[in-house]
């Protein structure tokens, strides 16, 4: 009887100092979820306090001789074959700057950021993809459109490692808009039409809002960073990825230069 | 009177202190130690269930706010409160009458009980009144009824029931008379009345009810975890918890004496494990702390979807994971870990991160499966261990149940027909007998007939037994056919292979090709050369046919093209790849160039047949003797000389790819060109010739049962020498020969750690090589187990000859597998689970039902590698899908076959299996049967009858299709049907057209899915439909996209509450659709299985064509828009 009663009281004891135990877990995860959401708040806080982000800007530049882009043979569809050029989506850009390289933050963010409620739109025109490369933050919606008075197909093949979903819908002509989001970080997600074999496009899911992808001229601008050290990384759908460090400043501006190809090189596949 | 106490009275004067003392400590450390005892020697769990509650509970606490907030989360949204509101509204809708019924009701119910009260009564004292009539008026004297009494009693009887005797008090109005008759009438139509209100109130509560479960599983469907009320029910269980034994104790119900067969108490310690909460290490962590012993043991079971199909209630713990279940007193004991116990637990690698050995327990009772089908992945050990052992052909020395089973069921086959000849004979005899008798006049018509009835049923059984004795000659036909060896046949090796290789190949298989699944022998030069010379004496001297060389380019384009590397690999070590069979990279050094173009043509060609019967390789003099032509196939199976069935094809497991002699040139041109050295750089081998040699070559060849894996002459029904490891993970230790190493082993000493094992093996250049085979490192401590005998045997067969001395013939003969730590762990696994349990035989997974055949089927697919191309279930990995060429175009790789049986006709595919070309065995088959716009080539296996027929039942059987299948018949199009399937079948928003093939080879270079024409002899039309509305959801990754279809409910038809589907197309409709009720998708289906060639052609005609036309077609383009935007 006293033995159960003893009992009693330890496992009294035992529930008094989980309790105790509890409380201080319930303190130390509060105190995590003040600190989560003041990082929140600072990112989101972030684009308001101009004085202290700044910007990212720079090149990408191309050493070899640029191929001439491929002819393509649109003749199994003549709603394709019947507008504009036939040649492959891969595009160099002018002179020395790279086109379609996507620039990012690879490292050095910490914060959380949310994606921004803004979508971004892939067009279907000509049987080509508008735009080639698209930058997207992980759960932004994207909108796709089909403006051919033909049938397509957007059939997205993330890597089988990337935790994406890999999925294929039918868009006919003057179908409604589909509206689609990725949920996990991946460069360079290959999406293509299974109707239109040469119709290939690459959408790179950003875990933060610091990207950019090259224009004709090479050039990318990263705007409203905060200040810190950060790995760059810039992507090229056949010629791999390059990462440099950038330290950036309150309010600072730093200019990067890439450069993809060198000497030997035939200039990519 | 008083005595006087003498002085020294022993009683009063001695004092007795000491002792008690003494007893009284010994009984107070008595109930010390028995307290100390109780609490911690030998209950060890109580500690454990104390920590357990402990943390437990604080892990609870946080889950029961978690819970909570995400459950007001759920209560927040706009569609709860939507719900919410439509509760509310129900609710105040039928409120009115939901009370008037209730208090209409209530009345019923109070005159009911007023009425019942009485009439309880009354009838029991009717019933004994009956009673007393019905026997009062028997006499029992005369044993007959007085009638006219009887007659009398039963009118005074029914006069009573009519008189009102009854008095009910009803609420309102008391002592209402009634007679017996009224108050029965009276007591059913209460009774009536009640049940009417009772389907009145349910009627007028079922909106409001069905508003609050909609409420109510609104919540529960999207609380990730339990609900709060739920978690505080199990706080509420373990806030009084009083630490005490937690058991699972199976009874057993089948055998001779009753008792337990499983008695676990695993869970004593082991409490999260079936916990509906998941709680992980990190959870059962008190905060600040890292994860200790305590944290590990309270882990929820990793794979809650196995204990589902493995209810613990009757399966225990033990018959998966060993240990002593019973053993409660320490840790070590219950998970067997001690010398008196010989199942030790079986532990996953935790250091290393894998799965370690304990999927061991799988094999256990899965022994007769092939391959453990799982959602989550557990299995990918075992199923590894048991494919290894018969990839790397460890089943040509050992056998093992269930493996290699063609042989031995020839054997009994062969038996079976004996026995039923015999039975033949004597039945006739027996005819014989019985018709005499039936003839003799002397017995009566009856008995004749009797006796000729007899000889009778013998006549139908004798026939029943030829029937048999057909499909037992069949089936031997059949497995005479599926006999398989792992390795090349030698009997060809003069016509196949470079002479002068063949010693340096055999002398170490491994500095050849590294990856090669021949093991090495070890052995010396004299062996070498007498095994040579003895392969190389006794082989076929037949040549083969000279062939023209080829274009290695197109060979090798092909060689990538055709899926050759699902099964051969090229490059070595980091730049492997390619399937697990022969790797290719130096065929060029070793083959001869005209053989291999025959090989490749087909590789099921013997330069002779074998005839088992007369133990020859028959020669076309064999056949010239009878006058017949020199063939011999499937066919052509009969020996020529005795009419016995011959071993026709090559027992390779390599398929035809029904290539042309071009591209069968072409691509052996390529291969030829595989090599690092020049063919003609191998020193000389003539010795081979010397027939000195022979004998001592036979004697090792015998020695080191060569022809477990290969074909050789003289050796055709050599046994296996090996020992036989059906069971050997139940050997007791002592069983196992350590040899020398015993104590070593036991005291943890490493002995691949020995730098003098090269003793043991010259070749070995470097020690380290074996000891990273190991798949858990160097010893740590006592390995005298059998884990560590399998493991340290796999890495170094020949390492219990350490410290022996032993001449050549009596050395450990095991060759050196040369297995990475992987395989060794999975092999390991595979042993130490071949168990002979003591569990009755229902634990065995011996199904007899549909799962038998899937059980069957997958020997069949494991044998054939068809894995290497096809995805059986979801996730498995293929070998093609990681080669590079299909990296960007996974649309070109060989269909999946998540659920062939559920949408191809098992006829159909019966058909396919045995000739996939679909060309009905035309000489012009070189091209796939259903997607001949694949490049990758789904070959001819020339399997057998048997084996077609467990492919087919297996994949009948994984989609839960009945066999056998009987097509329904389609209702029949009419014209206007006709017209509108035409219409969605070349609707511009799904161009059908344009992918599928259609046989015009201009339309089909483009073509990326099969043809329509084969849809209705092919498909399921059930299949056909859930297909065009998601095939993602079929074969994920598929090109035919999804989306073509939507499905606009249509509201329920009662008694059903949820709203109908109905698929519509996804895209503009012609005029003709309006007021179509029925599904679209079914109307396409139907019009793709009534397809005939001309309608295809015509539909095919009108697409929009390539632009060389365009101008021409521009206006069929115009004319389709227009239709498509007047449907808008």
């Amino acid at each position: 009887m006293k033995h159960a009663n003893g009992r009693v009281m330890f496992s009294r004891m035992l529930a008094l100092m989980a309790l105790m135990a509890l409380a201080l877990l319930v303190s130390c995860s509060k105190n995590k979820g003040t600190n989560e959401e003041s990082n929140a708040a600072e990112t989101k806080a972030t684009p308001v306090d101009k004085s202290q982000v700044g910007t990212v800007e720079g090149t990408v530049n191309f050493t070899g001789t640029k191929p001439t882009p491929k002819k393509i043979d649109m003749s199994q569809d003549p709603v394709c074959a019947k507008k504009g050029e036939n040649t492959v989506e891969t595009v160099m850009g002018n002179a020395q700057g790279l086109q379609n390289v996507f620039v990012y933050v690879k490292d050095g963010f910490n914060g959380t950021a949310d994606a921004p409620t803004t979508s971004v739109t892939i067009d279907q025109e000509g049987c080509r993809y508008h735009p080639h490369v698209l930058g997207v933050m992980a759960g932004q919606t994207i909108q796709i459109k089909n403006d051919d008075n033909t049938t397509h197909n957007i059939h997205p093949t993330p890597a089988a490692d990337s935790g994406n979903r890999e999925w294929n819908e039918s868009q006919g002509p003057g179908a409604p808009p589909l509206e689609k989001s990725f949920g996990r970080p991946e460069v360079m997600l290959p999406v293509k039409c299974n109707q239109h074999p040469w119709m290939k496009m690459y959408i790179n899911v950003a875990k933060n809002p610091y990207f950019a992808v090259t224009d004709a001229d090479g050039k990318f601008n990263i705007k409203d960073l905060p200040p810190g050290d950060y790995t760059l990384a810039a992507v090229h759908e056949s010629m791999g990825e390059q990462t440099q460090k950038v330290h950036l400043d309150p309010k600072g501006a730093q200019t990067v230069t890439f450069t993809f190809g060198g000497a030997g090189s035939s200039g990519g596949k | 009177m008083a005595t006087q106490i003498p002085d020294d009275d022993p009683i009063t004067s001695k004092s007795y202190a000491l002792p008690y003392l003494i007893a009284s400590v010994v009984l107070i450390g008595t109930l010390l130690w028995a307290l100390w005892d109780e609490n911690y020697a030998q209950r060890p769990w109580k500690a454990y269930q104390d920590e357990f509650v402990h943390r437990y509970s604080a892990f609870l606490k946080t889950a029961v706010s978690q819970s909570g907030k995400d459950q007001d989360r759920l209560k927040n949204s706009a569609e709860y409160k939507q719900l919410e509101a439509d509760y509310n509204a129900a609710v105040a809708t039928g409120d009115a009458q939901v009370k008037q019924i209730k208090k209409e009701a209530a009345e019923v119910d109070a005159h009911l009980a007023a009425v019942q009260a009485v009439f309880t009564d009354a009838k029991a004292r009717m019933g004994a009144d009956t009673y007393s009539v019905e026997t009062g008026t028997f006499d029992q004297d005369n044993g007959r009824v007085d009638e006219k009494e009887h007659v009398k009693q039963v009118s005074d009887l029914n006069q009573d029931k009519q008189k009102p005797n009854y008095e009910v008090d009803y609420p309102g109005e008391k002592g209402k008379k009634y007679s017996y008759v009224q108050l029965e009438e009276k007591y059913n139509e209460l009774r009536l009345e009640k049940a009417d209100y009772v389907t009145r109130l349910a009627a007028a509560m079922k909106p409001q009810n069905e508003a609050k479960a909609k409420m109510d599983q609104y919540v529960t469907d999207r609380l990730t975890s339990l609900a709060p009320a739920q978690i505080q029910g199990i706080q509420q269980k373990y806030e009084s918890w009083y630490p005490q034994i937690r058991q699972v104790n199976v009874l057993d119900t089948t055998g001779p004496i009753p008792g337990s067969l499983i008695v676990d108490r695993c869970e004593s310690c082991h409490m999260g494990t079936r916990e509906p909460l998941t709680l992980t290490a990190a959870a059962m962590t008190p905060s600040g702390q890292k994860p200790d012993q305590y944290s590990r043991a309270f882990v929820s079971h990793p794979s809650p979807e196995l204990l589902q199909i493995h209810d613990p209630e009757r399966f225990g713990c033990s018959p998966c994971h060993n240990g002593n279940g019973r053993a409660t007193t320490s840790m070590e004991k219950a998970h067997g870990e001690y010398e008196h116990w010989l199942w030790p637990l079986y532990h996953t690698d935790r250091k290393r991160g894998n799965s370690g050995n304990i999927e061991a327990g799988c094999q256990t009772c899965h022994a007769s499966d092939m391959f453990l089908a799982t959602n989550s992945g557990v299995g990918a050990t075992i199923n590894e261990g048991k494919y290894m052992f018969q990839l790397r052909g460890c089943m040509g020395c050992h056998r093992y149940e269930g493996y290699d089973r063609e042989p031995e069921e020839l054997t009994a086959a062969t038996q079976t027909i004996r026995q039923l000849e015999a039975d033949i004979k004597d039945n006739t005899h027996q005819i014989e007998i019985l018709r005499k008798k039936a003839d003799d006049p002397n017995i009566s018509n009856q008995e004749a007939e009797h006796y000729n009835q007899l000889a009778e049923a013998l006549l139908i059984t004798n026939s029943k037994n030829a029937g048999q004795i057909e499909t037992l000659d069949l089936r031997s036909r059949s497995l005479l056919r599926d006999v398989k060896k792992i390795g090349p046949n030698l009997k060809e090796i003069r016509a196949k292979l470079n002479k002068n290789w063949i010693p340096v190949w055999i002398h170490k298989p491994t500095d050849f090709r590294p990856s090669t699944r021949m093991p090495n022998f070890r052995l010396n030069d004299d062996q070498v050369r007498s095994i040579a010379a003895y392969l190389w004496q006794t082989a076929i001297p037949d040549q083969v046919q000279h062939a023209p060389a080829g274009n290695a380019e197109h060979g090798r384009d092909l060689f990538m093209a055709r899926g050759c590397m699902a099964c051969h690999s090229v490059g070595e070590g980091s730049q492997m790849v390619g399937g697990p069979y022969a790797n290719l990279t130096r065929v060029g050094e070793k083959v001869s160039y005209d053989y291999l173009v025959r090989w490749i043509k087909n590789p099921r060609q013997r330069l002779r047949p074998y005839c088992p019967y007369e133990k020859k390789d028959i020669g076309p003099e064999d056949y010239a003797k009878k006058g017949l032509a020199y063939v011999f196939d499937a066919d052509h199976s009969k020996c020529p000389n005795d009419g016995h069935e011959l071993q026709w094809q090559q027992t390779t497991i390599m398929p035809i790819l029904r290539l042309s002699d071009q591209d069968a040139a072409d691509i052996a041109t390529f291969l030829m060109t595989e090599k690092t050295k020049d063919p003609a750089s191998y020193a000389d081998a003539s010795f081979m010739d010397d027939p000195k040699l022979k004998e001592t070559g036979k004697t090792w060849i015998r020695q080191f049962g060569c022809a477990g894996c290969h074909e050789i002459s003289g050796f055709e029904d050599e046994g296996r020498i090996g020992t036989e490891l059906t069971v050997e993970g139940s050997k007791p230790i002592e069983r196992l020969d350590f040899a020398l190493l015993t104590i070593p082993a036991q005291r943890g000493v490493e002995p691949f750690k020995d730098p003098g094992l090269k003793q043991l093996d010259a070749s070995i250049t470097d020690s380290n090589i074996i000891l990273s085979r190991l798949p858990e490192g160097p010893a740590a401590g006592d390995w005298y187990t059998l884990k560590g005998f399998f493991e340290h045997k796999l890495a170094m067969p020949n390492i219990y000859d350490k410290g022996k001395i032993k001449g050549d013939m009596e050395k450990l003969r095991m060759p050196d597998p040369h297995l990475n730590p992987e395989q060794i762990r999975a092999l390991v696994t595979f042993l130490l689970g071949s168990q002979e349990t003591s569990l009755p035989d229902q634990y065995q997974y011996k199904p007899q039902d549909y799962r038998h055949d899937i059980q069957e089927g997958w020997w069949v697919v494991q044998k054939y590698g068809c894995m290497n191309c096809h995805q059986f279930t979801p996730g498995q990995k293929t070998v093609l899908m990681d080669l590079p060429q299909y990296k960007d175009s996974p649309e070109k790789l060989p269909p999946k076959l998540l659920t062939e049986g559920a949408r191809v006709d098992p006829d159909w595919l019966l058909k396919f299996l045995n000739d996939p070309s679909l060309t009905g065995g035309k000489a012009d088959n070189n091209r796939n049967g259903v997607r001949p716009y694949l490049d990758v080539r789904m070959p001819t296996f020339n399997l057998s009858p048997e084996e077609l027929r467990k492919l087919v039942r297996f994949f009948q059987a994984m989609s839960r299709q009945p066999m056998p299948y009987i097509p329904q018949k389609p209702d029949v199009l009419t014209a206007k049907e006709v017209e509108m399937g035409r219409s969605l079948f070349s609707s511009q928003a799904a161009p059908c057209l344009k992918c599928h093939a259609t046989g015009d080879a201009a339309h089909d270079k483009t073509a990326t899915a099969p043809n329509f024409l084969l849809a209705k002899e092919r498909l399921k039309p059930g299949w056909a439909e859930r297909w065009i509305i998601d095939p993602q959801s079929i074969s994920p990754g598929t090109a035919m996209p999804s989306g073509l279809f939507r499905d606009e409910k249509l509201p329920p038809v009662p008694p059903n509450t949820e709203p109908r589907d109905h698929w519509v197309f996804n895209g503009p409709l012609p005029p003709s659709f309006a007021g179509y009720t029925d599904d679209q998708t079914k109307l396409l289906v139907r019009y793709i299985f009534q397809l005939t060639p001309e309608e295809q052609r015509a539909v095919s005609s009108r697409m929009p064509k390539a632009a060389p036309a365009a101008g021409a077609k521009s206006s069929a383009v115009k004319r389709q828009a227009a239709g498509s935007s007047g449907a808008r």
